[in-house]
């Protein structure tokens, strides 16, 4: 049935981890309602918001890292591991 | 937006402790117009009313649905696509990021992304104001009113490739009535077919004339909607056009001018039917925009890995900069 998908391991794992963290973010908001503040980003953020900015920017940093050099793309996934940490931390 | 929700649902006597996902808001209005018409259940407003109304949320389903079939599941493939060389469905090769590799460094789809971005920001520096000008100067009442919007909304109603088609020939040297005009009265040199100075002019023209109106016409229902009190002040104020203009109108046309900025930032990153109609792309590659040279890559050569990595990345950079854009524009001043 999803044969024309042309499924791959490494990116099924990354939509089912996105689909986790989806079903996480709610179950956490059902818990524990987010509270908006404001951060270095210096806007009003909620931690969702926080978590959409983080993974934009994780993003952009794998993908700056992947045109400008040759060192190893897991050196690059903890950069933007540590990004994505960081803006919802302090953002 | 979960805050949101909350509120909407407080009216109804409803406790709801946080939502989840993006629908919540229409979820809330569901719940609270469903409270609304159950007088008889005046006590039902405790915690437990939570579990009953739940099932609104399948009022959603619909949405979920064909947003599903129309952007995630395309979406993921496309995903898939990129990490893989694919010659059949059976028949392919997991190449990890190689595509991503050679997308980003690939001179061509540089030079069409500068290329493409040039051309956004030179679409909104020349559209946007002109737009609000061209709505400041419209008739607010009278039978002009009508006359004006029927005159500025006709561009808006020919469609993408007959617009194409139109400047196609308006702008040729030899039998446009545009072209022939600036080669044989004004004297100067144009040939949009051969310079590339001249290719891209004409289809930055053509987006200006067929897009404008539609920043004019947002503009003026932003105008349209200020309350009269406000001129009949700055009247009595002595206020000048040009400090009515930046004092009254501007200010109050920051929610329309929001929506035209993205809209208009949004169709020209994406421009392809115009130019490939008049121009291909040329001339060389003068006026091949992202867009066009993705199309060549995906459907002309169907090189399907290249062409997923390379729609990602102009996915992203449209997320980016419409993400920036709507907060910009509308949590400043708060």
């Amino acid at each position: 049935m999803f044969e024309w998908m042309v499924w791959t391991l490494p990116t099924a794992l990354v939509f089912v981890g996105l689909a986790l963290l989806l079903a996480g973010m709610a179950v956490w908001a059902r818990i524990s309602p987010p509270v908006a503040r404001r951060g270095f980003l210096r806007i009003e953020t909620d931690r969702g918001d926080r978590l959409y900015i983080g993974l934009i920017s994780a993003a952009v940093v794998l993908t700056v890292w992947i045109a400008v050099t040759d060192l190893s793309m897991w050196l690059a996934l903890a950069c933007a591991l540590l990004t994505a940490l960081v803006i919802g931390r302090w953002g | 937006m979960t805050g949101k929700g909350a509120e909407e649902l407080a009216p109804a006597g409803a406790t709801v402790a946080g939502g989840q996902v993006a629908g919540e808001i229409l979820t809330g209005d569901v719940l609270a117009g469903a409270a609304r018409e159950a007088p008889g259940e005046q006590d039902a407003s405790r915690a437990d009313s939570r579990t009953k109304n739940n099932r609104a949320w399948f009022l959603v389903l619909p949405v979920v649905v064909s947003v599903a079939f129309t952007a995630v599941i395309p979406l993921m493939t496309v995903v898939n696509f990129s990490v893989q060389d694919i010659f059949s469905p059976t028949d392919r090769i997991f190449v990890g990021l190689d595509w991503f590799r050679s997308v980003t460094r690939d001179p061509e789809i540089r030079a069409a992304l500068l290329r493409t971005l040039l051309f956004s920001a030179q679409v909104l520096l020349l559209e946007i104001p002109l737009g609000v000008a061209l709505a400041v100067s419209m008739p607010r009442r009278g039978a002009g009113v009508s006359v004006a919007l029927v005159l500025v909304a006709l561009p808006l109603l020919i469609p993408w490739n007959v617009v194409g088609t139109i400047w196609q020939i308006f702008a040729r040297g030899d039998i446009g009535l545009g072209g022939w005009t600036i080669n044989n009265v004004l004297g100067v040199n144009f040939n949009y077919t051969l310079d590339s100075t001249d290719a891209w002019i004409t289809v930055l023209l053509m987006d200006v004339w067929h897009w404008t109106p539609l920043v004019a016409l947002l503009a003026y229902a932003g105008l349209r909607s200020i309350p009269e009190p406000y001129f009949q002040a700055a009247q009595i104020d002595g206020a000048s056009a040009w400090a009515t203009f930046r004092h009254i109108q501007l200010p109050r046309l920051r929610g329309v001018l929001t929506i035209a900025i993205l809209l208009r930032f949004m169709d020209s990153f994406m421009i392809y039917t115009e130019p490939f109609v008049v121009t291909g792309g040329g001339p060389g590659n003068a006026t091949s925009f992202l867009s066009i040279l993705l199309s060549k890559i995906a459907v002309g050569q169907f090189d399907l890995g290249p062409a997923g990595a390379f729609s990602l990345l102009y996915f992203l950079i449209v997320q980016i900069v419409s993400y920036v854009f709507f907060t910009v524009l509308t949590r400043t001043g708060r």
